[in-house]
């Protein structure tokens, strides 16, 4: 009869011992299996990232050839728009490089583009992330900005062998010093807390009192650069209200990010060199 | 079967329990269990019911704590609105020490393993070893601090450990005063939910540095941060220290500009670290805003032009309708700016060397020289001892006893009413002031409040003002009054002291022909023009004084206001004033105080001004026609500029920053 009860509670005893078997691991084989678990799973991502980029492919094979003859043709003036802005880009570079060595001013950190492809999308309230087909094979490095089109995508927060993940603009544990475009003076952006189908939201503080934001005439907020990690002048959004703190010295508001960061299919690492 | 049966018998006899239905003794013990059982009950209930309040409490002091944030103060502003003293956010990077009691302990251990380890003998003590871990763990934070803005700041430990026993839940500040872009690099590379954190709290702001600062006075830290109908009074409360006005405008309206605190209650472990959110929150908000009637555009002309010479001495101008203030200068000052965040012993020495804690505008009390040749006049033609066609010979020198010397020693010769204000003849007042008497004199004067403090909404303005006359003299000298005491007062000399505001005051008072003028520093657009007894001068008195003494500004003692050599002439301004040298013995010797007081334009008199250079070296000649009317010139240039131009366009002529 004894023996019976002790059958009985064998799983409940052998969850304990690995219960305590794990909490006696060492941290760096926790850490290491970690590690392991995404390395692991990594294919898994990247090979159903694949599929639906063939399904995206086949979906498109659909298409007419007058369609795709259209689709050149606006891509063939959308290029030679972007021609003219690489040009005057080239232009201002140059200006800007005589002025730092007329000025003896130090030079904006310089970075390698890379560009990628978003494997997953993990939104949840406590964090918004992406992961990107690339990772250590392409020399990415942990902490480096992630942009695209419509401006700042995020950080990257942890880099493995093929993926890396990167935490989002509108991702609460996300901050960056910003300024309202125009003004020099830094103020605060976070990610706000942003449910799973509602338009990404932040928050941004320290805004001077002179600064006039409402839903009517919204200020663009784009990054400062004091930080360092990102370049300036890049969007992060745009403040849709901006109403006195209690210490009377700043202002707080909201920020509207750009929705299609729900949507995000490419990206580009900067990679600073 | 009989023997088992009997067998059985005797052994129930053993095995079977019989009761008696009533035992008395057993009684006894039902009511003392029952007693104590409704003992047991009640205790239960009183504690449990009864005193549930005090046990709340208790629970409640044990694990809950207050912080008081202060309210942001309210600005200081000019008459036209621009600020003259605000709030600066002053950024510093700082540690929440409760949210590391883990990490403290955890190195505590690991301090602990090293000196076994190393077989010390001498391993301190664990709150020996608590101190060490606190500013190693610290320094930690600190060194990554350092390492975003390139610092190389150090912990110190005494400090830390003060702050850790005695304000836990208060953030310890591990930097301050960051710059701009340092606390941008902190706010992208520290980690959200790191301890180590960017605050921004609020300090004075002067912007325009050290201009009216004995007006404006400062503030100094204080504890008393209060909050009204917030709960928790009985329960542990940390305050964040808050600020308090000092002396001027700030101490004086400190009420007003006091802002409003808050507060929050927050939940703590046994360990005392907090536990988030607050229970219960409340924001500070900022004090209200004071508007000053100064206009910081002609203060600070007069300013620059009175550091020009680097002579002590004040200025003082008034809107001549409302008596508003609007210029209150007294030199040497101190710059506001060194005051935030607190003033360093140095820099009060170096105050205190120069004397700039002195407000001479409302504390210096000085003779007023030949200014006062203005109240003598008035009170000559009141009294009908002067007309306004009395003429006095004048030989350079008045007998009285002794010679009694004219203005600078001049023969003025024949001198009428108009020129002997134009020319400042001595010989002229003395004459008349010694037919009418000191009483007569002093009569006016008290007529003229100058007898007393003005009761503007300053502090300390002083009460040392004298107007002399024969029960004074007799009272404070123990000496009888003489005729040398009446021609020394006549013209602003002997005993007689007042201050550069009752001067200022009795030049508004005169431009509107009345006797009195009440200054005020607070502006009030809606302020009605003031009307007080009027001074009793006919229109032909009043006009020959007015025509007197802008004679002084064209021909006379301040000619250098209008000829345009040594300072540019003030195209369409009509003014008049008086100046005026007076002496003064100190513990230097004798020094002169050059006076000038004027108003403009004289057509239609809108600005009064009292200007008051001390001079510093003793036995040399510091005219107020030299010293004092250039001061003038500059304020009169500003004020007339500023007319001219449309309103809504007056630049900021300077700005410290």
């Amino acid at each position: 009869m004894p023996s019976k009860r002790l059958d009985q509670a064998r799983p409940f005893v052998t969850l304990g011992v690995i219960v305590v078997a794990w909490l006696l691991v060492p941290v760096a084989v926790k850490a290491f299996l970690r590690a392991s678990f995404f390395e692991l799973t990594a294919p898994i991502t990247l090979a159903a990232s694949r599929i639906r980029d063939l399904q995206d492919y086949w979906s498109l094979r659909l298409h007419s050839k007058d369609e795709l003859i259209e689709a050149g043709r606006d891509l063939a003036r959308l290029n030679a728009s972007y021609e003219l802005g690489v040009q005057r880009n080239a232009e201002l570079q140059a200006e800007v490089a005589r002025l730092e060595t007329l000025l003896r001013l130090p030079s904006f950190t310089t970075y390698r583009y890379e560009h990628a492809r978003v494997a997953r999308r993990d939104f949840s309230g406590w964090w918004q992330r992406i992961v990107i087909r690339k990772g250590s094979n392409f020399g990415l490095p942990v902490g480096a900005p992630v942009v695209f089109t419509g401006g700042v995508v995020g950080k990257i927060t942890e880099v493995h062998a093929t993926t890396a993940v990167v935490d989002l603009v509108s991702s609460p544990s996300f901050r960056i010093a910003g300024v309202v475009e125009g003004d020099t003076r830094p103020v605060s952006y976070q990610g706000g807390i942003n449910p799973g189908f509602a338009p990404p939201t932040g928050v941004v503080e320290l805004v001077p009192l002179d600064v006039v934001a409402s839903p009517q005439a919204p200020k663009r907020l784009v990054t400062s650069g004091f930080g360092g990690v990102f370049p300036p002048g890049l969007m992060i959004g745009t403040i849709t209200r901006a109403a006195m703190g209690g210490d009377g010295l700043f202002q707080s508001g909201e920020v509207r990010l750009d929705e299609r960061l729900g949507s995000l299919a490419e990206v580009t690492v900067l990679v600073p060199l | 079967m009989a023997a088992t049966d009997t067998n059985l018998a005797d052994r129930s006899g053993n095995l079977v329990e019989t009761h008696k239905a009533y035992d008395p003794r057993i009684v006894f013990f039902h009511f003392l269990l029952g007693a104590l059982l409704v003992t047991l009950v009640a205790g239960l209930a009183y504690q449990q019911l009864r005193k549930v309040g005090v046990y709340a409490d208790a629970e409640r002091q044990q694990t809950q704590r207050r912080i008081l944030y202060p309210g942001p103060r309210g600005q200081i502003e000019d008459r036209e609105g621009r600020v003259l003293v605000g709030n600066r956010a002053r950024f510093s990077v700082r540690l929440l020490l409760d949210a590391l009691g883990p990490e403290f302990r955890k190195e505590q251990e690991r301090i602990r393993r090293n000196y076994l380890a190393a077989e010390d003998a001498d391993v301190p003590s664990y709150a020996q070893r608590m101190k060490i871990a606190r500013a190693t763990v610290v320094q930690r934070y600190l060194d990554r601090v350092n390492a975003v803005i390139g610092g190389a700041a150090k912990v110190d430990a005494d400090d830390l450990n003060k702050h850790f026993e005695r304000e836990l839940l208060l953030p310890y500040t591990l930097i301050d005063d960051l710059e701009p872009a340092q606390y941008a690099r902190l706010l992208e590379r520290l980690p959200v939910n790191s301890p180590a954190q960017v605050y921004a709290f609020s300090t004075r702001h002067y912007p325009y540095g050290s201009a009216a600062s004995h007006t404006l006075g400062y503030v100094g830290a204080t504890d008393e941060v209060e909050l009204e109908d917030f709960p928790g009074e009985d329960l542990r409360t940390f305050k964040m220290k808050g600020t308090m006005g000092r002396d001027g405008i700030e101490k004086r309206f400190d009420a007003v500009l006091q802002g409003e605190a808050g507060g929050a209650i927050f939940r703590v472990d046994p360990a005392g670290n907090r536990i988030n959110p607050p229970i219960q929150q409340v924001f500070p908000k900022q004090g209200r805003s004071l508007q000053l009637s100064l206009d910081i555009d002609l203060q600070v002309a007069t300013e620059q032009k009175m550091e020009e010479n680097g002579m002590a001495g004040s200025a003082v101008a008034l809107d001549i309708a409302t008596g508003e203030v609007l210029v209150l200068a007294s030199k040497p000052d101190y710059d506001l700016g060194r005051f935030v965040p607190r003033l360093g012993a140095e820099t009060a020495a170096s105050i205190e060397s120069r004397g700039a804690w002195y407000k001479r505008a409302i504390q210096g009390i000085y003779p007023p020289g030949s200014t006062f040749k203005v109240l003598t006049a008035i009170a000559g033609l009141r009294s009908g001892y002067i007309t306004t066609e009395s003429t006095v010979n004048c030989p350079g020198f008045y007998l009285l006893g002794r010679r009694f010397s004219c203005h600078d020693g001049h023969a003025h010769g024949e001198t009428g009413f108009i020129r002997a204000i134009e020319k400042s003849c001595n010989v002229y007042f003395y004459k008349h002031g010694y037919d009418m008497g000191a009483d007569i004199i002093a009569t006016e004067a008290r007529r003229f409040h100058l007898d007393r403090p003005t009761g503007i909404e300053l502090l300390h303005e002083t009460s040392g003002m004298i107007i002399p006359d024969e029960d004074w003299k007799r009272a404070t000298q123990q000496q009888p009054w003489v005729g040398g005491d009446t021609v020394q007062m006549a013209i602003g000399q002997g005993f007689l002291v007042v201050t550069p505001l009752q001067m200022a005051a009795f030049m508004a008072s005169v431009a509107r022909n009345e006797v009195w003028t009440q200054p005020t520093i607070l502006r009030d657009p809606q302020r009605p023009r003031q009307r007080h007894e009027p001074t009793g001068l006919t229109p032909t008195q009043y006009g020959a004084l007015m025509r007197g003494m802008e004679q002084v500004t064209l021909t006379g003692t301040a000619r250098i206001l209008s000829e345009g050599r040594l300072l540019p002439r003030i195209p369409g301004l009509r003014i008049g004033g008086k100046t005026g040298t007076a002496q003064k013995f100190d513990k230097r010797g004798t020094i002169n105080i050059a006076w000038f007081i004027g108003f403009a334009p004289v057509e239609n008199p809108r600005i009064a001004i009292a200007v008051a250079i001390e001079g510093d070296t003793p036995g040399e000649e510091t005219g107020g026609g030299l010293y004092a009317a250039p001061v003038a010139h500059a304020l009169f240039k500003t004020w007339a500029e500023k007319q001219a131009r449309p309103p809504g366009a007056a630049p900021v002529l300077f700005r410290s920053e």
